[in-house]
């Protein structure tokens, strides 16, 4: 396992506000608020995946009942996600469930660096919540046709799962329902910039997502 | 007004494949497809403020029913936006309204410029589809509290205001104040994220700016299939 100071997707790292308006700290302290005001029982954290999900149908159907938070910005790589949980987001809560749905962001890290980077949050979540569980989903195949960036999340996922599997306090969790059709083409129906999930795909992420938050949260005891 | 070549806001650029799978490419080439396959009456085109609305119920509702297609790219600018125009996506279509909502994202320009490049695009779209009105959507604040961003779009706004009427086809439609509170805040329920829009945002846009769609198509006389070539 590579050393936090060389691994670039295991380092805590804010993002910059390059653009000029604060976007992304505005939400990172709006987060921290939400810890101080809700006792939520599961916790999504990540990237514009979980961001957007927020937004559809279908958060109102399938989690808010379960008293979700969702702590998800768009752009994020696992170094911002670190940094945050770092910082504030896992304060003065205690859920029972974190979902982590990060990695696809990481330009320019190589599939190891992006999984450790995983697992360095997977370890920073036990430190804090030591009695959550956390079910990391799989990074998805992105991209219209074959292309290096669905082998590199292919190749994080399988680092991930082997990496998950000796530990008892998270798990792998596969949300893609066979995204990549037969000629190896992602359809517009799915992902409609080949990347983000249209309510369609939504719904065939969340929905077994959503039996899976339940079998944890019905668990009568937790891991310590 | 600034000259084609002179503003780097009007000159058509595709953008570059740096993450390495090709998306923006695959969604214009989708794009320039669908103009073969489709007769809308209503063209959107722009960036993400744009592509997102099509993922909401709110475009069901009010703007398929007006046989609208969608071409918003995330992350665009008007270079991109202009590229796009002139490489397919306005091919074998004869739409009565184009709606064009770009310019906040053209990070390294002066609003002089995205205005600028705006208006190079209404232009363009003018020249290609005489017959049809373009409605441009004035550029929505962003960010939580009051920033430079903020004075850009607004400085954007206020040229188009005044540049646009040139174009005789063309309309301005800026909703920006809705989405200020007294303390000049701007709501997470609004913008998610202070720049993209909730369901609830867009349902804030998207009755005047159908109400101003119905009132252009029922102006609009029916144009004889024949004149299609």
């Amino acid at each position: 396992m590579s050393a936090e100071a060389s691994n670039p997707a295991a380092t805590p790292t804010p993002c910059e506000d390059s653009q000029g308006d604060g976007r992304w700290m505005s939400q990172h302290v709006r987060f921290v608020s939400e810890c101080k005001e809700r006792e939520p029982d599961v916790v999504f954290v990540g990237d514009s995946l979980v961001q957007l999900m927020h937004q559809f149908g279908i958060w109102r159907q399938l989690f808010s009942p379960l008293h979700c938070l969702n702590f998800g910005i768009g752009g994020d790589a696992t170094q911002h996600v670190l940094w945050r949980l770092s910082n504030g987001e896992l304060d003065n809560i205690s859920p029972k469930v974190v979902v982590l749905w990060v990695g696809t962001n990481n330009h320019g890290h190589t599939a190891e660096q992006i999984a450790s980077g995983i697992m360095e949050i997977v370890q920073l979540i036990h430190n804090k919540l030591p009695n959550a569980h956390t079910l990391v989903l799989g990074v998805l195949p992105r991209g219209r046709m074959p292309n290096p960036l669905r082998q590199r999340n292919a190749e994080v996922n399988k680092l991930v799962q082997d990496a998950l599997s000796s530990l008892s306090h998270a798990s792998f969790f596969n949300v893609d329902p066979g995204f990549v059709l037969s000629d190896g083409s992602i359809s517009h129906q799915d992902m409609y910039d080949y990347l983000h999930l249209t309510a369609h795909g939504y719904q065939a992420v969340c929905e077994p997502l959503h039996a899976q938050i339940k079998s944890l949260l019905d668990k009568p005891k937790l891991s310590l | 007004m600034s000259g084609g070549d002179l503003n780097p806001a009007a000159v058509p650029l595709p953008v570059e494949d740096r993450q390495g799978d090709g998306r923006w490419m695959s969604q214009h080439t989708r794009f320039v497809q669908e103009c073969k396959d489709g007769e809308p009456e209503v063209l959107f085109v722009g960036d993400s403020m744009v592509q997102l609305m099509e993922q909401y119920e709110i475009w069901k509702e009010m703007f398929s029913p007006l046989h609208a297609l969608n071409f918003g790219l995330a992350g665009d600018t008007t270079c991109n936006v202009l590229w796009r125009l002139q490489n397919g996506e306005l091919e074998n279509i004869r739409p009565k309204v184009v709606v064009l909502w770009v310019g906040t994202n053209n990070h390294d320009h002066t609003a002089e410029q995205v205005a600028g490049g705006i208006v190079a695009i209404a232009q363009l779209l003018t020249n290609r589809l005489p017959k049809a009105k373009i409605v441009v959507l004035g550029l929505l604040p962003r960010g939580e509290q009051p920033n430079p961003l903020r004075e850009k779009n607004a400085t954007v706004n206020r040229l188009l205001r005044s540049w646009l009427p040139r174009l005789g086809q063309a309309l301005f439609l800026d909703v920006s104040n809705e989405f200020l509170h007294s303390d000049g805040s701007i709501s997470s329920q609004d913008m998610f994220d202070y720049l993209h829009l909730t369901p609830t945002g867009y349902n804030t846009l998207a009755k005047p700016l159908s109400d101003l769609l119905l009132q252009i198509l029922e102006e609009t006389p029916e144009e004889r299939r024949a004149s299609l070539v």
